[in-house]
């Protein structure tokens, strides 16, 4: 199953995120942003399994919570995804 | 004891308030800086203050900058819209956490409108100073020694007619009055935790219309790698470990005043305060009241205003004398010399404490 990874600047976007998902029926996870995938230094991210994350990724844009960037696992590797 | 001192802090707190604090120090950790159960959890607190602070008061999540206080709030907003030597407009009414952050960076003041419960005095010597074209204007919604209620809505529109940048004291409004950042425009309004919004001392809101210059830098939890401070809300105006205990205590106090209602909670206490204007007036003292009140009163007794608010708590009455923090406002109303004794009211206090409190003024004829 695909998974995707998006990361924000905070915790607090990561939150408004994370709540617009929910809203729209989508499950995610809160968690940290693994170290690779964040060069600034700390940060949060969300996890999606499976679904459409471009979907999810209008709703993010709806509901006002910027996020950075977008990672994409297959074959227990992470890569950037374009979405 | 009866309280009467609600302008300073609102007391008791609802039981809830004690309760979410408790539950705070047993169960969450640090937010923002963990990825484990209790640092999500304490963070998933701080962002439910977050929203219900931002439905009542019209913004977004991320404006809401948690403080310390509301001193503390207005520094940042005074530090952002003002530099040095820069050119403010001021009420006659503002409270020394707007004068003294002015007068540190030596800023060129004018004051507007010293006539109190008289909005047209207010409104039009606020317009004939806004001509100036200053670089900003800074004002109280309610004055915090009188309880005069500022035609806040009319300055707003006025400080976007001038474009001039602006920041609102809502100390003694925000749980009682509307305060909308969003309507109003606002690039800034600060607001203690603790009066009427019932939390606990040491805690705040700054709303932030725009990015705020930090009053502190340190650590978010956020772009740890950077030097400078985060240049988004709310992280820019967050350094260091959020107060979790208190804003968990502030939570509960939203949800209170949600659940009571501002605009319920205010009439209760504008009852109160003219209720007990009237007695007041009734017995000869010199008092302060107007149709734009608040739940606050002052009046003058014969004697010393300390000794008197002495006596009155030593009949159980717990009021304010002297200054209160606001030498501006005593001097607008001719008070700097002589302070008054205040009287505030609160979302709990009714018709019984007023008479007890009546009851006990009485005792004050004749002087000290």
């Amino acid at each position: 199953m695909k998974m995707y990874l998006i990361t924000f600047r905070s915790i607090t976007f990561a939150q408004k995120g994370e709540g617009a998902l929910k809203r729209a029926g989508i499950t995610c996870t809160l968690l940290r942003t693994p170290r690779a995938m964040e060069e600034r230094g700390c940060g949060y991210c969300l996890t999606l399994r499976g679904g459409d994350a471009a979907a999810a990724l209008g709703v993010l844009r709806s509901a006002g919570a910027p996020y950075r960037k977008v990672y994409l696992q297959e074959n227990g590797r992470w890569e950037e995804a374009a979405l | 004891m009866i309280y009467l001192d609600n302008g300073a802090t609102s007391f008791p707190k609802p039981r809830e308030v004690g309760r979410a604090m408790s539950w705070a120090l047993s169960r969450f950790a640090n937010p923002g800086r963990g990825g484990y159960p209790a640092s999500l959890e304490a963070a998933r607190e701080i962002y439910r203050c977050r929203s219900a602070a931002g439905e009542l008061f019209g913004c977004k999540p991320e404006a809401v900058v948690f403080t310390g206080s509301c001193t503390q709030g207005l520094n940042m907003a005074i530090r952002t819209l003002v530099k040095p030597g820069g050119r403010v407009v001021i009420s006659g009414f503002e409270h020394n956490a707007v004068t003294r952050p002015l007068h540190a960076l030596g800023a060129e003041v004018t004051v507007a409108g010293r006539r109190l419960f008289d909005w047209e005095d207010t409104l039009s010597r606020f317009r004939d100073a806004l001509k100036g074209r200053p670089d900003a204007a800074v004002f109280t919604h309610v004055s915090n020694v009188f309880g005069y209620i500022l035609p806040v809505e009319e300055m707003a529109e006025m400080c976007r007619e001038f474009q001039v940048p602006f920041a609102v004291d809502a100390a003694q409004s925000a749980g009682t009055l509307p305060v909308r950042l969003d309507r109003w425009g606002a690039d800034f309004v600060a607001m203690p935790g603790h009066k009427g919004l019932l939390g606990p001392q040491g805690t705040g809101m700054l709303l932030c219309g725009r990015l705020p210059e930090p009053l502190l830098q340190g650590g978010t939890g956020s772009e740890s790698r950077r030097q400078e401070m985060p240049d988004f809300l709310p992280d820019r105006g967050e350094a260091g470990t959020l107060n979790v205990p208190g804003i968990s205590g502030l939570l509960a106090g939203i949800r209170t005043v949600t659940r009571l209602g501002p605009e319920a909670i205010h009439r209760r206490e504008a009852e109160e305060a003219a209720r007990c204007a009237r007695g007041l007036r009734e017995m000869g003292f010199s008092v302060f009241s107007g149709a734009r009140q608040g739940g606050t009163v002052s009046f003058l007794p014969e004697g010393d205003c300390e000794a008197a608010a002495d006596r009155l708590a030593r009949r159980g009455i717990s009021v304010r004398a002297g200054l209160h923090c606001a030498p501006l406002a005593h001097e607008s109303a001719g008070t700097l010399e002589t302070g008054t004794v205040r009287v505030s009211f609160g979302y709990k206090t009714g018709p019984w404490e007023s008479q007890a409190f009546l009851a006990a003024a009485e005792e004050l004829r004749g002087g000290m």
